[in-house]
């Protein structure tokens, strides 16, 4: 194999291996996101530990409804994280609105903000949904990342 | 269920306010109408003389087709276990009252509300600013009925 | 000394989705604003739009780890309109249920509380035993956290076959878990220390300004709504409404740690005294004119539900008065004079929830 492709395959193991979101909790699937930090479904066997610092992390999920004056901070954050970064939008109200579609604040979807990488559907998704969203983002960088 | 505690009270807030219109619903729960220059008054007496010591809610109602906003106040006694609805009308177009925070502190967030969804001015009011709105909000009054939900 | 004004939120490791701006000379809080607003929904102008069975599941979102309580006062202010009362076995159930989303709600209450005071185990502690928790309402509703469970008249399905004995198995674990809990953080020094004299409300002040819930139970106030205005069935059950008299922030989390006990209690008085029956009754599909006041007894404090009824199968007006939104204008006066490192203990302490806040 190419040393490139070699190098390459590494870089994108170790970025998938250690995926640190942001700790920002803007919508209602947050107590199933809690739920994932407990020692029952443990989250962090796939390398998911809270980065305590914003310039520091490289996943932001969007957990739930997400509101015009939320999501200027969510840009903000965004803007803020380092290269590589990516998104999960989780649960449908940051897909696209869900059960608060006709209201007036609510943005329909939070890729009208940031680009999206993994959509994880549910009102609020399970935790055993939100796990296969992230081996999902972890495929993804393996087969897209860095060539 | 008897309601003598509840017949006793609306007696005794009839016969100090003549113009109110009070009417016992059912247990724990008497209904005050009254018009909005005796609003303090009637505040006044519930708290000091009758024992209701907290707010606990603040809501308007667009009446629409009477041209009207009724603004109603829950308040609470802790003591006798009983609920107040004081209730007032204010037209639609010019609509302000006198604001109660002086008699109930609690009242603060809640008139600050109801005036950002409404529209409706609580006069003594330190600071009717934006709450719950996003900044930049352009200045329509959400809970009225002739503002529409987008599609 | 200069003023020093620092945003504490909305992305911060320990505070949810709003935003304190406090003026600090310093190291001491001169000022707090709370900044609130941030998951506004506008759902009182949603529930004028949908009818009473479909406002169940948007009512629930706004208070979604305690979503029973929630949608429950809902239901009692149209079942008060309509003039019908839900059938026995489905008030037994609704207690239940109501005080099972209790003890999930002060558990998740607890742990982010226990993390903010630096004790990072019990944080997993608690997330972990409130899964046993879950697993039962899903074993009644088939949904972790927002069930779209009762219904106008009654509930939606009955127990299932095993339910008592899988809820007395845990109930049993999870008492000695409570006495585990107890002598491993309410009687170590250092958390002690951190939250004993911190924040403190006095009973009157916390009266006047509309604390509700633990906030107020607290300071020495004996007042739940449970025992007040007894609705559904609890005018048949023993329980006592549990008060602290200090008033300050290791008083107001010790009244949540001695509610789950008390709830487990009532629990077990509604699975014995359980009668057989129908569990709803048909409710007509237009309310007929009036209007409502319902009151719940939450995790945070009471829920209070104005609904006005115009003849048809939607509302016409949706107050909800939310317990977050009453304890969280009471921050300014517990934060003044305090110091920096203690605005987490004491935000946490009263056990703010951002959702019901803003609705």
């Amino acid at each position: 194999m190419p040393v490139g492709k070699l190098v390459a395959k590494v870089v994108n193991w170790g970025r998938l291996s250690s995926l640190w979101p942001v700790m920002i909790f803007n919508g209602c699937c947050d107590p199933e996101y809690m739920s994932l930090l407990c020692p029952r479904y443990d989250v962090e066997r796939f390398g998911v530990v809270p980065s305590l610092s914003v310039r520091q992390a490289d996943l932001l999920i969007v957990l739930g409804v997400v509101t015009e004056k939320m999501g200027k901070r969510i840009k903000l954050i965004y803007d803020q994280m380092p290269e590589p970064k990516y998104v999960i939008a989780m649960g449908d109200c940051a897909i696209s609105g869900g059960v608060f579609w006709d209201s007036n604040t609510v943005v329909k979807g939070v890729d009208k903000i940031v680009p999206v990488d993994v959509y994880v559907a549910g009102c609020p998704p399970r935790p055993e949904a939100f796990i296969r969203g992230i081996r999902a983002l972890q495929d993804k960088i393996r087969k897209r990342g860095l060539k | 269920m008897s309601l003598d505690l509840e017949n006793k009270l609306a007696e005794e807030i009839k016969s100090h306010f003549l113009e109110a219109e009070v009417k016992v619903q059912r247990k724990s729960r008497i209904t005050v109408f009254i018009g909005r220059e005796l609003m303090i008054e009637i505040a006044r007496y519930l708290n000091k003389k009758m024992g209701f010591d907290q707010v606990v809610s603040v809501s308007g109602v667009d009446k629409i087709k009477e041209n009207a906003f009724i603004i109603v106040y829950h308040i609470w006694s802790t003591s006798k276990k009983v609920l107040v609805t004081l209730k007032t009308q204010v037209p639609r177009d010019n609509p302000s009252l006198p604001s109660l925070i002086k008699i109930f502190e609690g009242v603060n967030w809640h008139e600050k509300e109801t005036h950002e969804m409404f529209g409706i001015k609580f006069e003594g009011h330190p600071d009717l600013g934006r709450l719950l709105l996003p900044e930049g909000w352009d200045g329509k009054f959400p809970l009225r009925k002739d503002f529409t939900l987008t599609q | 000394m200069a003023i020093l004004h620092v945003s504490f939120g909305p992305q911060h490791p320990g505070s949810g989705p709003m935003r304190l701006i406090l003026d600090l000379e310093g190291d001491i809080v001169v000022k707090a604003v709370p900044d609130i607003g941030y998951v506004h929904r506008n759902i009182e102008k949603l529930g004028e739009n949908r009818s009473h069975i479909q406002n169940v599941p948007v009512l629930e979102r706004i208070s979604n780890i305690d979503s029973f309580n929630a949608s429950l006062g809902y239901l009692m202010a149209i079942e008060e309109i309509m003039g019908i009362t839900p059938p026995p076995r489905a008030q037994f159930i609704r207690v239940i249920m109501s005080e099972l989303n209790r003890i999930m709600s002060h558990l998740y209450g607890l742990s982010i509380s226990f993390e903010t005071s630096g004790l990072l185990a019990p944080l997993y502690w608690g997330i972990a035993d409130r899964e046993l928790f879950l697993d039962l309402a899903e074993m009644v509703t088939g949904s972790r956290i927002t069930y779209t469970y009762a219904m106008p008249g009654g509930i939606r399905e009955d127990l299932p076959n095993g339910f008592k004995e899988q809820a007395i198995k845990t109930f049993n674990y999870f008492e000695k878990r409570l006495d585990e809990y107890y002598d491993m953080i309410f009687e170590n020094k250092l958390y002690q220390m951190r939250l004993k004299g911190v924040g403190v409300l006095k009973p009157d002040d916390a009266i006047k300004l509309g604390a509700t819930g633990p906030t107020l139970r607290g300071s020495g106030v004996k007042v739940d709504v449970r025992a007040d205005e007894p609705y559904a069935t609890y005018e048949q059950i023993d329980f006592k409404v549990i008060t602290e008299n200090a008033g300050d922030s290791f008083a107001r989390t010790l009244v949540r740690f001695n509610e789950i006990k008390e709830s487990m209690s009532i629990i077990r008085q509604s699975l014995d005294k359980l009668p057989e029956g129908p569990i709803r009754i048909k409710a007509p599909l237009r309310t007929p004119e009036g209007e409502a006041y319902a009151r719940v007894e939450s995790g945070r404090g009471e829920i209070g539900y104005y609904v006005i009824s115009d003849g048809t199968d939607k509302p016409y007006r949706v107050k909800i008065s939310a317990p977050s939104f009453r304890n969280i204008s009471v921050l300014p006066h517990m934060l003044k004079g305090a110091h920096m490192a203690d605005v987490p203990i004491i935000l946490f302490s009263t056990d703010p929830w951002p959702f019901d806040s803003d609705r």
